[in-house]
């Protein structure tokens, strides 16, 4: 108690300072007046008196001193006497301090920044309850390893019947519809899902209920919820949604609830549709999906609290082999696997997210290389100050804590303006960012993410100024008071030093511009990549004919059919076509064949084919020439003719060395699948993406296999984009209810592709630039102190004869040497880290040859140009004025 | 006058106590003459440590002081007992005496063996 009122007592006596300190003077000044007048009343002389009196005190100062460790709390103290002395020396060298600070506010800002999405992708909980109990389930096949693959049904009902390691399992599939009824019709993305999805996902509406276990089948089926996103935009949040009817695919639902904001679920990779879903409807199995055929659900599963992952595998892979003994006609190598649903929604960004986050931590260390070294060249010049201190009996420590405040108050200070840069950055890097990584929202400047900006800040604090402070504490200092200006040894070190730090600077340079070098060829091979199709001038639209409205084959044909002969009369229009699956539009139909006459492989290895449904209008605008034989005549693009057209990649693939023309095969598109000849042998085009290799295709006339969402395609010689609103009219004019959706050029298609690539390289070159800008200004700066402390050493060779061009060489080559021993470090590093990246690698090696060259060149030629400034200015310095320093 | 005596640490504030209680309100330098005349002037005191000393007791609030006029008309401060310096003589006096007690039984060869 009485420790705690003392601490009280002092931590007070922070205040009041100066009436504290005559208080005390005038109480030390009169008890040594009382000494003396004793001594002096016992006969000693006043000045003898006087002496005696201060040497049985102690000495004034020392008392003082004594009662003011006694009054305050001294670490507190001594911190707050640090910091206000550190603001007055940062505010005597403004330019100092801005260079530091806006570097380290370079570096931290794009820590922040990258840290922020890394954030909210990776590390931030998913707004479901008990997130790390969610697992997604996919199907994987012996053929393509590592691969998920969307579920069958009939698969799902009988894992659901016999696993008990979850408490429930839910499937689900996205599809399009529209809203019509109020305002523009419109396409939207939907979520079939049995009733129980919210459940096992661990969500509840914001209003309104989730669906009824007895909802799904036909009749119990026309109810739906609306995501927050679609609630906010068609209705404007009106709360009374709840218990209304709207008209999705032309049919009446009632509308049970609505969820949270960012609350659904996208996986990418089970999507037919690409895009997130915006609404849910319920939906329940029917007799027939019992019977195994065909793989096109996705389905997650809530792990029972005392099961494990691994367990749960266990069980699904035991399940998984039964199925196979039970239909190995379906079954037949393929298995089940369980990826925890954190993992499958980072997974995709994951790989390039770390990347980014080692490239922009190097950023941050070169930035530190770069203040630690303005903060050596700073301690030199505060050589004096310093041993002055020292002198006047400030340990090492304080000295040491001194700098250290500084060195924290800068590192702070470039944190608040490196958040400031992040708040930027990250708006930019969103706008830049694929769709993917976007479609998590919720990335913002958060708590977590600030708490990493303030770690970050005080580990760069002692990370670029624990060495030089060291160095500028160093007790010998006091050597430099008898050395006048001139470096002593510890100039000599300091210097040393500094040239460390920028050959680091230069390495970790060189470690990054490697990086983005390979990320930039490897973008620029694959943008060169040839799609097999032409990619500017087409206008791309999906129209999706509701089923309610398009009962029958007939109906969809004739609306196409116009749809085509309508747009291909517009004006400007060279050719129009419609086509079931446009490439680079995300997943679409693949699946088994049988060719006629050729025994049939054992299960699992059949022949594997995608199949796309379009007319001869489609090869013609995406001009894909047809290599061999005739495309489909009218008679088959009217009524079905058991005609197809392969692709160049099928008939290598299946009919190696044999004629492909007039061969039939029949593809298990459907319950019954006839043989069909083909007729006709066209160029391979790229499909899935640029990077992947074309596959063999089937090209099936429209009425064998009729689709109520076909892509409608537009080829025109001026500007694709402005044939939109045509393209929109002239589908009115056939049905005043239908939306179009997807209206996009080919070329946005393809850009959109790669994306991800242009994203990551993209940023990666950003990183390496700021690296070369920090490593060529850590050059500069080291090489131009250099010039200022040798300037007496060049007035001497002037003197003795040499010229400008000798002392000019002598600069450059010092720059020289420091830019070789950088590349020297930096290249085996660069080699090393540059075998992470090959995985992001198109047709790139990690030891590209030619960007190593790239980068030496690069890096030589800024090490020159950086020395050269420092260079021409020790040349022109007048040899007397340069002894003058001497 | 023989060798004299460094004050130990901790004993000094018992002093200071013990002697604003024998001779009422009193200046440092006052204070410090009346330890070492106490001590027959065998404890040598660096009159400086008194200061640090009666502001720790300021602050744990066994003291509290008056600026008043000395002998010959020097203004200075004048500390005095409070009531919980009282005490606190009282608890250290006790502490003190357990303290050579317990000594005393080590140093004296009677109390040693019995």
């Amino acid at each position: 108690m009485r420790s705690l009122r003392a601490l009280v007592a002092r931590a007070l006596g922070l205040f009041g300072r100066a009436g504290q300190e005559r208080d005390l003077a005038e109480e030390l000044e009169s008890h040594v007046q009382m000494h003396v007048d004793d001594a002096v009343r016992a006969g000693m002389s006043p000045e003898a008196a006087r002496r005696e009196a201060l040497t049985r005190l102690g000495g004034f100062d020392a008392t003082r001193e004594l009662v003011r460790d006694r009054r305050r709390v001294p670490l507190l103290e001594s911190a707050l006497r640090d910091l206000r002395f550190a603001i007055r020396s940062l505010r005597k060298s403004p330019g100092f301090t801005a260079v530091t600070v806006a570097t380290l506010a370079l570096g931290i800002g794009a820590n922040t920044a990258i840290f922020t999405i890394v954030h909210a992708v990776m590390l931030a909980p998913l707004p479901f309850h008990d997130p790390d109990r969610v697992v997604v389930v996919w199907e994987t096949n012996v053929q393509r390893p590592g691969r998920s693959n969307v579920i069958g049904p009939a698969n799902f009902l009988r894992w659901r019947g016999r696993a008990t390691a979850f408490q429930s399992m839910s499937a689900f599939y996205d599809f399009r519809t529209s809203l019509t009824g109020s305002g523009e019709p419109e396409e939207l993305v939907a979520q079939a899902v049995t009733p129980d999805f919210f459940a096992t996902l661990g969500v509840t509406p914001l209003l309104g209920r989730v669906f009824a276990p007895d909802e799904g089948p036909d009749g119990r089926d026309s109810v739906a919820i609306l995501s927050h996103a679609l609630w906010q935009r068609r209705f404007g949040g009106d709360r009374t949604i709840v218990g209304r009817s709207i008209v999705l695919n032309r049919r009446p639902f009632t509308v049970i609830g609505v969820m949270p904001a960012g609350v659904g679920l996208f996986l990418k990779t089970g999507s037919l549709v690409g895009k997130p879903p915006e609404l849910w409807e319920p939906f329940a199995f029917l007799p027939e999906q019992a019977q195994p055929q065909g793989r096109y659900m996705s389905a997650i599963a809530r792990l029972r609290p005392d099961v494990s992952l691994e367990k749960a595998q266990a069980q699904m892979t035991a399940i998984a082999s039964s199925l196979t003994a039970e239909w190995p006609q379906f079954d037949t190598g393929w298995g089940i696997r369980l990826v925890p649903i954190h993992d499958e929604l980072a997974g995709e960004m994951r790989p390039v997210l770390l990347v980014l986050f080692g490239a922009v931590g190097f950023v941050l260390l070169i930035a530190c290389a770069n203040v630690a070294s303005l903060l050596l060249a700073r301690g030199t010049t505060r050589v004096r100050e310093i041993a002055i201190r020292t002198a006047l009996g400030a340990s090492r420590a304080r000295v040491l804590s001194q700098l250290m405040t500084e060195n924290l108050l800068l590192a702070l200070c470039g944190g608040a303006c490196g958040i400031l840069l992040a708040r930027w950055g990250v708006a930019l890097l969103l706008a830049l960012s694929p769709a993917s990584l976007t479609g998590l929202g919720r990335v913002h400047l958060s708590g977590p993410v600030l708490g990493f900006t303030a770690l970050v800040s005080i580990l760069t604090a002692g990370l670029c100024g624990l060495a030089p402070a060291l160095a500028g504490s160093r007790p010998e200092v006091q050597e430099s008071l008898k050395e006048g200006t001139r470096q002593g040894t510890s100039g000599v070190r300091a210097r040393r030093l500094r040239k460390a730090f920028v050959v680091s600077e230069v390495a970790l340079a060189v470690v990054l511009l490697v990086g983005a070098g390979l990320m930039l060829k490897s973008l620029r091979t694959l943008r060169r990549v040839d799609p097999g199709f032409q990619r500017r001038g087409i206008l791309t639209a999906r129209v999706n004919l509701p089923s309610a409205r398009y009962k029958e084959d007939p109906e969809v044909m004739r609306f196409f059919e116009q749809a085509v002969e309508r747009i291909g009369a517009l004006p400007g229009v060279r050719a129009a076509g419609a086509v079931s699956f446009l490439p680079f539009a995300g997943l679409a139909a693949a699946t088994d064949l049988v060719i006629q006459g050729e025994p049939v492989p054992p299960h699992g290895q059949e022949p594997v084919t995608e199949v796309r449904v379009c007319d001869n209008g489609y090869f013609r605008v995406m001009g894909i020439p047809l290599r061999r034989g005739r495309m489909f005549t009218d008679l088959e693009q009217r009524r079905s003719g058991d005609v197809v057209i392969v692709s160049d990649a099928f008939a290598r693939r299946y009919f190696a060395g044999t004629e492909a023309l007039g061969r039939r095969i029949s593809v298990a598109m459907a319950d019954t699948n006839p043989f069909m000849e083909i007729v006709g042998i066209v160029a391979d085009i790229k499909d899935a993406d640029l990077s992947t290799e074309a596959r063999p295709m089937t090209y099936y006339p429209v009425p064998q296999l009729v689709y109520n969402a076909m892509t409608l395609t537009v080829r025109t010689d001026g500007d694709a984009l402005a044939l939109a609103p045509m393209l929109q009219r002239a589908i009115r004019s056939i049905d005043k209810d239908q939306p179009l959706s997807d209206v996009r050029t080919m070329d946005q298609w393809v850009a959109a592709s790669i994306a991800k690539e242009r994203f990551s390289s993209g940023l990666l070159v950003l990183f390496a630039g700021l690296a070369l800008l920090l490593a060529a200004i850590g050059i500069y700066g080291v090489m131009s102190y250099a010039v200022g402390q040798r300037a007496a050493e060049f007035g001497i060779r002037a003197a003795l004869g040499a010229d400008a061009g000798d002392i000019r060489a002598l600069i450059l080559g010092d720059g020289a040497r420091i830019a070789v021993l950088g590349l020297a470090i930096g290249t085996p590093l660069a080699l090393l880290l540059s075998q992470a990246l090959t995985k992001f690698l198109y047709q790139t090696r990690g030891a590209d040859p030619l960007t190593f060259a790239a980068v030496v060149v690069v890096l030589a030629g800024v090490a020159l140009l950086a020395s050269y400034l420092p260079a021409r200015r020790a040349a022109r310095m007048a040899p007397l004025e340069a002894l003058r320093h001497f | 006058m023989g060798e004299k005596q460094d004050v130990w640490q901790g004993t000094l504030a018992l002093m200071i106590l013990k002697t604003l209680e024998t001779l009422g309100p009193l200046h440092g330098y006052g204070i410090a003459r009346r330890i070492e005349q106490t001590s027959g002037d065998r404890l040598c005191l660096n009159y400086g440590t008194i200061y640090p000393a009666l502001l720790r007791l300021e602050q744990e609030g066994s003291i509290a002081f008056d600026w008043g006029v000395s002998d010959n008309n020097r203004r200075a401060k004048f500390y005095k007992l409070t009531r919980s310096g009282r005490r606190q003589i009282a608890l250290e006096t006790r502490e003190w005496e357990k303290t050579t007690a317990i000594l005393a039984r080590f140093l004296t060869p009677d109390g040693a063996r019995s």
